[in-house]
């Protein structure tokens, strides 16, 4: 008896959006990426094939970082004290994208010059994230997109008390950028129209709804991804745009992770639970709908690729 | 089709005789809309009206509980594709597959049977085992299954999954599980007559596999004839992406209704290598899985699983919470500020984002207000000084800074008193009302 | 070509001028030495400029806010209309074209009921008795006299009285030669339709006073943050006074939760029951002044209010009121005295403290849906009383839902930097000119502006969101130009008037924590109504009338009410603004005991729903959080005001 699987039909689609730019396009990435453009639930084959695949980026900071987990000191050793030998490690370990992160201690000059390495050290396209002070992002993010107008970097993070200064600045110098809101489907929303109403083209935004690790929130993160999408298919225009989210970050900040001693013994293996953490956040996350998730870990970012290879598999 | 309050409502006497306990029909309606009452409580309900009430309440997926002597798992009543939704209501029953030849059995389903891992002060277990008839009929396999049903419920007393295709096999180790319902996997296009006839025996719950949805749905129906009630889904699938379009497809089809494939699945998370388990499981997990059938027991793998599991069937509908307790906030040190406020994560987020956007290093103490902002929580008593006091002292907030000071927000200037009293060698201030004037008032009041 | 334009102005005088075709009428009237006034800046936006013309023909690019009537009389935008030929304009006087325009809405003025009839209607009642004297032969007790003169005289057959009024009636009986008059309440015997239900005797003077003259009642609104009484002449119905002030517990907390925790404590609970009792009987003095009577004139007052300021009003414990699951005290108040309750008026007269729903619906609601006629509409029927506390009913004669969300005080004006109640010296509207940023603002009373009461304030910031000031969010847009915009105490502020201007010589302004409250408040409201149709399954489209009730000031413009997403984007036709629904319900309670009757009925008929449950209410309210909402699509109008700006 055959049946008639029910296939939704839906009034509009995530934009497609392209991050990075070759020489062709006016930059110097080798390629760039495209992220978005789908038109069903994620990886719903049977209704339509995903048109792109979601990627995988590397968060890599400006300075070495000193509260990070050792397992990610062991396994990025010295790279870690050069942005852009730690690009190039990233690189090799999959990335198809790197994340800059920069710190506050940093100054004008020195973040340029972190971006301009990393630009030259890789190929691939570049996120640069401000270290998250309205001000301070302002001061780094505004002579970085100048200094590298036309590579299509995607600048962060624009959220609703702080936007304006970082999207007059992507606009000026055709760059993207990162919007985020804390896991609420109307604050997404509302950014995202904040910043198309000061004239952002809408094919430069990648939205961040913000997450939390596994344990630690990812719940809600995870049902505001597929509101988000399936308010997009339904054909809400400001809602239809690719999602980033960062459960490297998250995964990484957790107790699970991060600490290996006086931790219950039913956790298990310190370095696999890590991993695991990580993988399962990201996993989950790349389920309910995110097309770019920023990772940390090389062993989760080989696992995720896998993962990603299956799911888009018709 | 669910009814509205107001259509409810219509059916109802409309006498506001207050008898069901509530104040008003209308009030009783929407209580019934909302399915947290049962029309049984209105005395004067017409006939006509209990029929067209009843037929827009039943489950489109089978409520399916696995039993043993000691505990039991329950899965499907799902009424929903996405949790947000409405909720996802009963948790995917994680298994262990063993096989009955390995001579270990015992001991591994032992080690296994008191994992136990606590999250968030709840206790988390493995919900039973597969017993995997291993051996071929040849060699006894009758005799190997028993055996290991047999070791294996010595050490554990939790339900059990019979894996095998052996009819016979299955019967006499069934016969050992007295007054349990135990889950059969599986039963195919070939040999669905002998195993639904055993399940039927022994009050089982027969797995139903095939390639296609289509054969699936032939194949319950058959099943069902026979008198079979209780059924689970195997939905096959090679991949992530054809298990995740399967089981999406049968979710869907069960929710308009469908009956034929109405029952929950099962998934074995192993079947393409141990190195993908934990992803596999995972999706399972989050997508419709009744039961997950995991081959490693590996508490780095099983924990994680088990809080993915937990929050995915989180009621969505609570207000969003963060976990309570200290968040540092830019790297503080001993004479930073300690501010203190409730774990609604809207409340969190406006004001860790403030101080965050600012630079300053702060402690910020999230107190345990059920998930609701400081003026709802005070208002309702969820956010006073006895609690404030409980979490400063609870989180060993003292240990941490070198400065006894804490500042509440400035919407509960009225608790400084009594934190006052409570904590009484800590200086208490008065923030501002509003997060956005926190940057301000640490840089000119806290100095 | 050049055409002759002959302006008139309201008062009547002719001045012509001579301009070329194409010249706008509002550049014409500039020559001319006329000043009309351009609140938005000449854009079309606010219809203030609309002229009369009365000869010849102009050519009309926008008539915006004019309805197609008007058009027909020659009405035209002066800012939107050229000259193409010889014509005459009347200049009308502004407030006469403010009335004229599709979105003002003037609250409805007070008018007693048409049916009202004092001897059927109302409770209280001004007889005469001639009673005879005792004698030797009679020596009946003068209480007993006096019950047998009522019995015979006027069938009241079981007429009580306190001790105090028992004390004088020996001196009123003698000094009036055994003719007196009596004040009675009959709501008894008029409720049950039984003679032999207890009368209570309020007051007997000694003579016959006229029975048509003034017998003095009072209904009174409670309100969190502002009280407002009316006083009200018993036999012709009419409200003679109305006085209004904040209430004197806003000093120990602006909501009602501070007000319970303040009443929890030592003596918080009397504190807080004098403090109100101060403020209605200072209002009650000063009504009592305007109508040349004495407070011990007053025989009857009617309460309305919400649950907490009942509670606080009567000194019984509120504290369950916020503790879940929210429980009152009492609903359903008995009759009391003036002496008991604390009332300056005659001690005896009757006071009616209105029945409430729950805790967070009181009679302040109950009243309100009786005035509003919410019980007794035909259709489905949106009611919203912007309070300090947002109530919300939906409903119709058949149902009737409610439910409650906390808005705060920024609609009346308080909790916001420079607001102020809806009196003399308010900003009532104000303008914005969207390329100079400039202002243009009215004034209550004329003068210098001292704040800015609700409706300036709902006028304000649908202007600066229009004009760009704000961003949808409402942040302050400081890269816009102008000195108006600034970094302020509380980050980005709008100056509304400048201190030069204002009365206190001081700048007032819109701060961004204003604007932050102003959407909460907005935001509550919306999402409060939004919710209560869904959860009975009603569709904002079915619903055929809004009547909106509260304090924000006599004036409201409903297309700005809408464009900040206070109200719904629906056809103007369908709101209603009834001012004070609370004090008004409580007058019709007080004038007439049917009436009085069916606020029990809605009472007891109200299903209340308690939105707080789940997360409905706060997905609601965040996207509710921005201007005018997060779903534009709900707010089409919104959308191409904004596109044409």
């Amino acid at each position: 008896m055959p049946i008639e699987i029910p296939k939704d039909k839906w009034a509009g689609s995530i934009k497609a959006i392209t991050i990075g730019a070759t020489s062709a396009e006016g930059g110097t990435r080798a390629k760039a990426v495209t992220v978005g453009g789908g038109t069903t639930m994620p990886y719903l084959q049977f209704e339509a094939p995903t048109p792109n695949k979601p990627v995988i980026a590397i968060e890599i900071k400006s300075r070495k970082p000193e509260d990070w987990s050792p397992l990610l000191a062991e396994v990025w050793g010295e790279a870690m004290a050069d942005s852009a030998q730690w690009a190039k490690k990233a690189e090799e370990a999959g990335a198809d994208l790197i994340v800059l992160a920069l710190t506050v201690e940093d100054n004008p000059e020195d973040a340029v010059k972190a971006v301009k390495s990393v630009l030259g050290a890789t190929g691939l396209p570049l996120i640069v994230w401000g270290p998250g002070q309205a001000e301070k992002d302002n001061e780094l993010l505004v002579p970085i997109s100048e200094a590298t107008k036309g590579e299509r970097l995607v600048l962060g993070i624009c959220e609703d008390k702080n936007y304006r200064t970082i999207v007059a600045t992507a606009m000026a110098n055709g760059h993207l950028v990162q919007a985020r809101a804390p896991m609420d489907v109307n604050l997404s929303k509302q950014l995202n129209i904040l910043i198309s109403d000061m004239g952002m083209p809408k094919d430069r935004i990648l939205m961040d709804p913000t997450t939390g690790a596994l344990g630690y929130g990812m719940e809600y993160g995870y049902s505001v991804m597929e509101r988000l999408r399936l308010a997009a298919l339904q054909g809400d225009a400001m809602t239809q745009f690719p999602m980033i989210v960062t459960p490297g970050f998250e995964a990484w900040k957790t107790k699970e992770a991060k600490v290996g001693e006086g931790v219950p013994q039913a956790w298990g293996d310190w370095k696999a639970r890590a991993i695991n953490w990580e993988t399962l956040t990201a996993i989950a996350l790349i389920e309910s709908g995110a097309d770019v998730v920023v990772l940390r870990h090389p062993e989760s970012v080989k696992r995720i690729k896998e993962a990603i290879e299956e799911l888009i598999t018709a | 089709m669910a009814l509205s309050g107001i259509q409810i409502y219509k059916m109802l006497p409309q006498t506001n005789c207050k008898e069901c306990g509530f104040p008003t029909c209308l009030a009783f309606a929407m209580k019934l809309a909302a399915k947290q009452v049962e029309l049984g409580s209105c005395p004067y309900v017409s006939e006509e009206s209990k029929k067209q009430l009843a037929e827009s309440a039943a489950p489109p997926i089978r409520l399916i509980t696995l039993k043993s002597n000691g505990t039991e798992v329950k899965v499907g009543n799902e009424v929903v594709m996405f949790r947000h939704e409405k909720t996802f209501y009963n948790k995917p029953g994680l298994f262990l597959r063993v096989k009955a030849s390995d001579p270990d059995i015992a001991k591994k389903v032992a080690q296994a049977d008191a994992y136990k891992v606590n999250y968030v002060g709840m206790d988390f277990t493995l919900n039973g085992f597969a017993i995997e008839a291993d051996g071929d009929a040849s060699t006894g396999s009758a005799q190997v299954l028993s055996a290991a049903v047999k070791a294996v419920r010595e050490v554990t007393k939790r339900p059990l999954i019979l894996i095998g295709s052996d009819a016979a096999a299955l019967d006499s180790s069934l016969s050992l599980l007295v007054n349990e319902s135990t889950l059969i996997y599986a039963a195919d296009s070939s040999n669905y007559e002998s195993l639904a006839d055993v399940a039927k025996k022994h009050k089982a719950v027969l797995v139903v596999k095939a390639d296609s949805l289509d054969d699936l749905a032939d194949l319950t129906q058959k099943i069902q004839a026979k008198g079979v009630e209780d059924m689970v889904l195997d939905l096959g699938g090679k991949n992530l992406s054809e298990w995740l379009a399967r089981s999406t497809q049968a979710r869907r089809l069960a929710l308009k209704n469908f009956k034929p494939l109405g029952y929950p699945s099962i998934f074995f998370a192993a079947q393409n290598g141990l190195d993908k388990e934990a992803v596999y499981a995972a999706q399972a997990i989050a997508k419709y899985a009744g039961f997950v059938v995991i081959d490693t027991f590996a508490p780095e793998m099983i924990y994680p699983l088990l809080v993915l599991r937990e929050n995915i069937y989180t009621d969505p509908q609570k207000p969003i919470q963060v976990q309570p307790g200290v968040y540092e906030i830019n790297s503080p040190k001993p004479e930073s500020p300690v501010l203190v406020t409730t774990n609604f994560s809207i409340t969190y987020f406006a004001v860790a984002n403030e101080v965050e956007g600012s630079g300053l290093p702060a402690w910020l103490v999230v107190t345990d207000a059920e998930g609701m902002s400081v003026l709802t929580a005070w208002a309702a008593g969820k956010f006073d000084a006895e609690r404030i006091a409980k979490a400063i002292k609870g989180f060993d907030v003292a240990s941490k800074v070198s400065k006894k000071r804490i500042v509440l927000p400035g919407h509960v200037a009225v608790l400084s008193g009594e934190v006052e009293e409570e904590l009484s060698d800590w200086e208490v201030r008065v923030g501002p009302r509003e997060a956005v004037d926190l940057p301000a008032f640490m840089k000119q009041a806290l100095n | 070509m050049e055409h002759l334009i002959t302006f008139t102005t309201p008062d009547q005088n002719s001045i012509s001028v001579k301009s070329q075709t194409g010249m706008l009428l509002s550049d014409a009237a500039h020559l001319a030495g006329i000043d009309i006034g351009q609140p938005c800046g000449g854009q079309g936006r606010c219809g203030r400029c609309a002229v009369q013309v009365t000869d010849g023909t102009v050519r009309r690019r926008s008539a915006l806010r004019l309805s197609p009537a008007d058009i027909e009389q020659g009405f035209a935008l002066a800012c939107q209309t050229v000259v193409e030929d010889d014509v005459s304009i009347y200049v009308p006087p502004q407030e006469k074209i403010e009335r004229r325009l599709t979105t003002d809405r003037v609250v409805a003025e007070v008018t007693v009921p048409a049916d009202y009839d004092y001897l059927s209607d109302q409770t209280v009642r001004r007889i005469h008795l001639e009673l005879t004297p005792p004698s030797m032969d009679d020596q009946t007790d003068d209480w007993s006299r006096l019950q047998t003169a009522l019995r015979l005289q006027h069938r009241l057959e079981n007429v009580t009285c306190s001790l105090p009024l028992l004390q004088k009636i020996g001196a009123a009986l003698r000094e009036g030669e055994w003719q007196v008059t009596a004040i009675v309440d009959l709501a008894n015997v008029l409720q049950s339709g039984e003679s032999d239900r207890p009368v209570w005797l309020i007051d007997l003077q000694p003579g016959h006073v006229d029975e048509y003259s003034s017998l003095w009642g009072t209904a009174i609104d409670i309100g969190t943050t502002t009280v407002s009484l009316w006083m009200v002449n018993l036999v012709t119905g009419e409200v003679k006074a109305q006085a209004a002030e904040y209430n004197g517990q806003i000093a120990r907390g602006e909501d009602v939760i501070s007000r319970i925790v303040y009443a929890g404590k030592g003596n918080g609970r009397e504190d807080l029951r004098q403090r109100v009792l101060d403020t209605m009987n200072v209002l009650l003095e000063i009504a009592c002044k305007r109508v040349k009577a004495k407070p011990e004139d007053i025989v009857k007052a009617t309460i309305a209010g919400n649950s907490t300021m009942m509670h606080l009003l009567l000194g019984i414990p509120a504290e369950n009121i916020r503790l879940s699951p929210f429980i009152t005290g009492v609903n359903h108040l008995p009759v009391m005295t003036a002496r008991e309750v604390g009332l300056s008026a005659n001690p005896e007269a009757s006071v009616d403290c209105l029945p409430g729903v729950a805790s967070y619906v009181g009679a302040d609601i109950t009243a309100g849906v009786l005035s509003a006629g919410v019980d007794s509409a035909e259709e489905t029927t949106l009611f919203l009383d912007v309070g300090t506390n947002g109530e919300i009913v939906l409903g119709d004669r058949d149902w009737l839902v409610t439910c409650a969300c906390s808005a705060g005080p920024a609609f009346e004006g308080a909790g916001v930097v420079n607001g102020m109640r809806a009196t003399t010296g308010a900003i009532e509207e104000v303008w914005i000119n969207s390329e100079t940023f400039e202002p243009t603002y009215r004034v209550i009373g004329g003068g210098k502006p001292k704040g800015i009461c609700g409706s300036g304030l709902i006028s304000l910031l649908s202007e600066a969101f229009i004009t760009g000031i704000l961003d949808k969010r409402g942040n302050v847009n400081l890269m816009a130009t102008s000195s108006r915009v600034r970094e302020g105490a509380h980050g980005g502020e709008y100056v509304v008037a400048w201190g030069a201007e204002s009365e206190s010589g001081e700048d007032i302004v819109l701060s961004r924590v204003d604007v932050d409250n102003l959407l909460r408040a907005k935001a509550a409201i919306y999402a409060g109504f939004t919710v209560l149709a869904e959860t009975v399954g009603i569709s904002l489209e079915a619903v055929s009338k809004v009547l909106v009730g509260g304090s924000f000031g006599k004036y409201i413009n409903v297309e700005k009410a809408v464009q900040i997403g206070l109200l719904p984007d629906m056809d103007w036709s369908r709101f209603e603004f009834l001012g004070n629904t609370s004090v008004k319900g409580a007058y019709l309670a007080l004038l007439d005991w049917q009436k009085r009757e069916r606020i029990t009925e809605i009472a007891k008929r109200m299903t209340y729903i308690e939105l707080s449950a789940d997360n409905t209410f706060y997905e609601a309210f965040t996207s509710a959080l921005f201007l005018p909402h997060t779903d534009l699509s709900k707010f089409p109008s919104v959308e191409s005001a904004l596109q044409k700006n």
